[in-house]
């Protein structure tokens, strides 16, 4: 592999590991919205 | 408990009010802070994007290594975020559980501990793609990159064993004295390269930073880029853990009744 190669898979690599982390962030986000709705439903239900 | 709130994301006090089972006082103070985090999120975004162009196109061709060494403005404030501010979070904030007994606290070193194992495989992923066409090899057992490699296996570990024990003052003490026994491996990889013969670059000697004035500028510019990301994914999974622990505490209130 050239330089650029390495260059260009170095930053590729940087791009791929902060994207999966933003998507598990962002899933975790969604995930913590969609209970708390629920669970508000539920305790507003038994009063 | 009869009024109605504004989007979830935005509400978290009132929730947590109603969590506690106490009176629920709608106030405009957690939206205008989830605003505020939420630009926070747009400048970090700004910032990366900024220091990729001042790496690519700013920085000048280093004379000897060429075009692979651009890959040092991300790599070492990769490495900077990992044993800087996210593990020296951890550290300073399992003292701050073991003497104050706050899972709060607790909640900040657990979240800081996993931006920084995130940091710490960019550090481990892009060193030896640098290290390839410069040293000839992916990987070398040189102090320096066998050292920041222990560290990875330590707070890979320290999540392991969050993940596998359940919420709550026993994990938190167990996890703290982790934090605080693990980090004694920051100051070892730190003054690896003085204390014992290495090939890993050297980047502040006794004479000071010996780098081309753009280049230092553009190496700064990348590691104000990396701190101010790393501050809003802590503050952003920080709120996360206090979700997940207002969840647990409504559930329980929900099996109670």
């Amino acid at each position: 592999m050239s330089e650029i190669g390495f260059l260009f898979a170095g930053y590729a690599v940087i791009w791929v590991i902060l994207g999966t982390y933003f998507v598990f962030v962002g899933r975790r986000q969604s995930a913590l919205k969609r209970e708390l709705e629920r669970l508000e439903r539920e305790l507003r239900v038994q009063g | 408990m009869t009024e109605s709130y504004p989007a979830l994301d935005r509400d978290a006090a009132p929730v947590a009010a109603l969590a506690d089972g106490g009176e629920v006082s709608v106030t405009p103070g957690p939206a205008r802070r989830a605003l505020w985090i939420d630009m926070l999120g747009l400048a970090s975004v700004a910032l990366i994007l900024t220091a990729l162009y001042a790496a690519l196109v700013v920085a000048p061709t280093e004379a000897v290594m060429g075009d692979v060494q651009r890959i040092f403005y991300f790599h070492m404030p990769s490495a900077w975020v990992a044993l800087g501010p996210s593990f020296t979070v951890v550290f300073v904030c399992s003292i701050l559980y073991l003497t104050k007994r706050d899972l709060k606290f607790d909640r900040i070193a657990g979240a800081s501990a996993e931006i920084g194992v995130m940091f710490t495989t960019i550090t481990l992923v892009t060193g030896p793609l640098w290290a390839r066409p410069i040293w000839g090899a992916y990987w070398t057992w040189d102090p320096r990159l066998t050292t920041t490699l222990v560290l990875w296996f330590i707070y890979v570990a320290y999540l392991m064993l969050r993940s596998s024990t359940p919420e709550g003052h026993k994990r938190a003490r167990l996890s703290a004295v982790f934090g605080i026994v693990g980090w004694i491996d920051v100051p070892i990889v730190f003054m690896s390269i003085r204390w014992w013969r290495t090939i890993h670059p050297t980047l502040i000697t006794g004479q000071g930073m010996q780098m081309d004035p753009t280049m230092q500028a553009v190496l700064m510019f990348s590691l104000a880029a990396f701190t101010v990301l790393y501050v809003y994914l802590l503050i952003v999974r920080v709120r996360q853990l206090d979700m997940g622990s207002r969840i647990d505490r409504m559930r329980q209130q929900l099996l109670m009744r």
